[in-house]
């Protein structure tokens, strides 16, 4: 079992483990991004569906270039995932041959993922195991609980399958490793035909293979198109604060609950979905305040672009500083009810102290100054709601979805 | 406030009466005649030396730090802004005092502060982290655990707060906050600046339960052996955190008297001291004189 190619595997295993738990020195945190980068089915899967190419994408390559030469090495030295479930499968050696009468899901799946990408709306794409290795290991924070760690459950699911019937996950489910497969068959036909080699495949063959892509493809691109239609209707658009920078339209078919933007997230103000954003938006990335999150004292602070920088589909973009102060995430409401200067007449307005783009106007009632909204000016970065004393908290955010560019300067941009 | 105005304008009548009418009178009556509290104001542009020649009018860093004590400084360094925007106390006010308390041999120097912005971020744009590279001094926002729940016996709103340790183990406390505009308590100066030490479930609590009052319930308990209040340059508007109006009094202000000092610093912004409710409740509560006219003011120029 100690062999040199397991010996690499888990070094691999280690690192990514502890790149994806943040346990590295902080300049080295962005790079959380590379484990699901590689993936050519998150990377160009979300760029083709987003029409938007990255800095991230070309980590898709050695993945696209790797299996053409050496089949599926990625898979069988490498991948982190792959490893885990291997070890797992070692501990069931009864059921070892259960999986022979599984077809290679994986290899649908990859053509799926692909075909309703290039429709706009990837489906199944946290299917993907490099984002399932990554959410397992992000969704770790302080304090957990059941609701936090959403983005852990891909990786114990495969495990699980991987001891009830061994190997499942890389030869018979993986998308990745599907994709690998066809990709390394690919060039060992492109060589067949390479003079002194083996006799071409016959006409017949050739069109099974074709026939079965292209159906892949367009089974993709019809789900992804329908899924487009009927999500439109989901959710509402103020119920959820989705991080700076995340698209809207398709973000919930974009996001492979990798879990990068919410560990990356130096306040823990970002947590898995359960239901807020739209059925298929479980387990996306939302963001709560201290009105959803009593021991919150933070809030989305204006210097930060931690989580744009991290995202490996481009379901959210990357946010300069200055783009992330001229985005409206969310929009703060008062309510006078509860306001203890609306209400009682208390000096108070903490929500006007602590708000960094002087988006809350005071106005005079009963010789007391009260807050008002400036829809214009307001980010939704929570900090009025993070220290608001009254109880309950009287001002909350609600989310702006689509996230709106503010034209109002941002007080805090520097001159 | 008819009886108190007479009382006060006897008093000073009568003490101006003794001091010109004799000039070499006995100990005894120059003590009636003292003022209730001195505030020195340092005008000038080279902060340390300003720092310094304030000292020096209140006797010297000898009377306020002794060799092996704990010292804590109260600096106000609370929101992400740069020095010159007035959002927090001058980084070099903070270095001059820290390096007079190391010349002094303290034997430690804390600055709990509890940022209101991102802590990492605030301490190194308002300069005062890189200001305490070299020296002892440690910059940090109190984790839960550094808080110690105290009771406020003379307070009259506020009966308890949680305050970091070191503050209560000290041996000198200095509070050293910058005036600046406050959109909730008209002024942010050296009573309030303990807002900034509170743990923030007090703070609040204290606005939810009459803010100035519970200044002033704190001010019963604290007891700062030294106030320092930054007023080189003041933001007039949109405080506390600005960036808002600026004006440049290039003053600093010693006292041991937080609310002589508070009442001072009110008039560079053109307010009477008594409008702000902390310095009128803090006066009436006693803990110290915020009547100007019962105020030695003693300017000196650095």
């Amino acid at each position: 079992m100690f062999t040199r190619r397991n010996l690499i595997r888990l070094i691999l295993f280690l690192a990514f483990a502890l790149l994806a738990l943040g346990l590295v020195p902080a300049a080295w945190q962005p790079w959380r991004v590379l484990l699901p980068a590689l993936s050519p089915l998150l990377n160009l899967g979300g760029a083709t569906a987003a029409f938007a190419v990255g800095m991230v994408t070309p980590f898709a390559l050695p993945l696209l270039i790797l299996p053409l030469f050496k089949g599926r090495f990625f898979c069988w030295r490498l991948c982190p995932m792959g490893f885990a479930a291997e070890t797992v499968s070692r501990l069931n050696t009864r059921n070892a041959g259960l999986i022979r009468r599984v077809p290679f899901i994986g290899k649908g799946l990859a053509l799926v993922i692909l075909g309703s990408a290039a429709a706009g709306y990837p489906v199944l794409i946290w299917t993907d195991p490099l984002c399932i290795f990554n959410g397992f290991f992000s969704a770790w924070r302080q304090p957990l609980t059941w609701s936090s760690c959403g983005t852990a459950l891909g990786f114990i699911l495969i495990l699980a399958a991987s001891l009830a019937a061994p190997n499942i996950w890389c030869h018979r489910l993986c998308p990745l490793g599907g994709l690998e497969e066809m990709l390394a068959r690919l060039a060992e036909r492109l060589r067949a035909r390479g003079p002194g080699s083996q006799p071409p495949a016959t006409d017949a063959e050739r069109v099974k293979v074709g026939r079965r892509v292209f159906l892949g493809f367009a089974v993709g691109g019809v789900a992804g198109l329908a899924y487009g239609k009927v999500k439109s209707a989901a959710a509402k658009a103020a119920a959820f604060i989705r991080p700076p920078g995340a698209v809207d339209q398709n973000f919930n078919a974009l996001c492979a609950r990798c879990g990068n933007c919410m560990k990356a997230c130096p306040y823990g103000l970002i947590f898995p979905d359960l239901g807020t954003s739209g059925i298929d938006g479980l387990f996306t990335p939302v963001l709560k305040f201290r009105s959803q999150n009593e021991s919150q004292e933070q809030f989305c602070f204006q210097e930060c672009t931690a989580c744009t920088q991290v995202c490996p589909t481009g379901a959210i973009r990357f946010l300069s500083k200055k783009e992330k102060q001229q985005t409206a995430i969310g929009l703060a409401r008062v309510d006078k009810k509860k306001c203890i200067a609306w209400e009682k007449g208390e000096y108070c307005v903490v929500c006007q102290e602590f708000c960094p783009y002087q988006a809350v106007i005071e106005v005079d009632h009963k010789d007391v100054k009260c807050p008002v909204i400036d829809e214009a000016k307001c980010r939704g970065c929570g900090a009025c709601e993070s220290q608001c004393p009254a109880l309950p908290i009287a001002i909350v955010v609600e989310g702006r979805n689509p996230q709106t560019p503010l034209s109002a300067p941002s007080p805090q941009l520097p001159e | 406030m008819n009886p108190v105005k007479r009382r006060s304008f006897l008093k000073t009548t009568v003490s101006a009466a003794a001091v010109s009418a004799l000039p070499s009178a006995p100990l005894g009556a120059q003590q009636t005649a003292a003022p209730a509290a001195t505030v020195v104001v340092v005008h000038g542009k080279d902060i340390p030396k300003m720092l310094a020649a304030g000292i020096a009018k209140l006797g010297g860093w000898e009377a306020f730090i002794k060799p092996g004590m704990k010292v804590v400084i109260k600096p106000n360094v609370a929101w992400n802004s740069k020095p010159d925007q007035g959002g927090n106390t001058h980084p070099d006010l903070v270095r001059a005092c820290v390096l007079a308390a190391e010349a002094q041999g303290a034997s430690k120097i804390a600055l709990p502060e509890n940022t209101c912005h991102d802590e990492k971020s605030t301490y190194k744009i308002s300069g005062v982290e890189a200001a305490l590279k070299g020296t002892k001094a440690r910059l940090y926002r109190p984790a839960k655990g550094d808080y110690k729940q105290v009771d406020i016996p003379k307070g009259k709103v506020a009966k308890s707060a949680g305050v970091p340790k070191d503050i209560l183990e000290c041996d000198c406390l200095i509070n050293m906050p910058v005036a600046k505009h406050h959109s909730g308590a008209t002024l942010t100066l050296s009573m309030k600046n303990w807002m900034g030490s509170i743990a923030n479930e007090n703070r609040r609590a204290w606005h939810r339960d009459g803010l100035h009052q519970c200044i002033a319930d704190f001010s019963t308990f604290i007891k700062p052996k030294l106030v320092v209040i930054d007023a080189t340059r003041i933001m007039l508007t949109k405080g506390p955190q600005g960036p808002g109006d600026l004006a440049h009094p290039e003053e600093i202000i010693l006292s041991t008297d937080p609310v002589a000092a508070d009442a001072y610093a009110a008039t560079l912004f053109k307010k009477e001291p008594f409008d702000i409710g902390y310095i009128k409740l803090g006066h009436e509560m006693g803990i110290g004189c915020g009547d100007l006219k019962k105020i030695a003011i003693e300017r000196v120029e650095a």
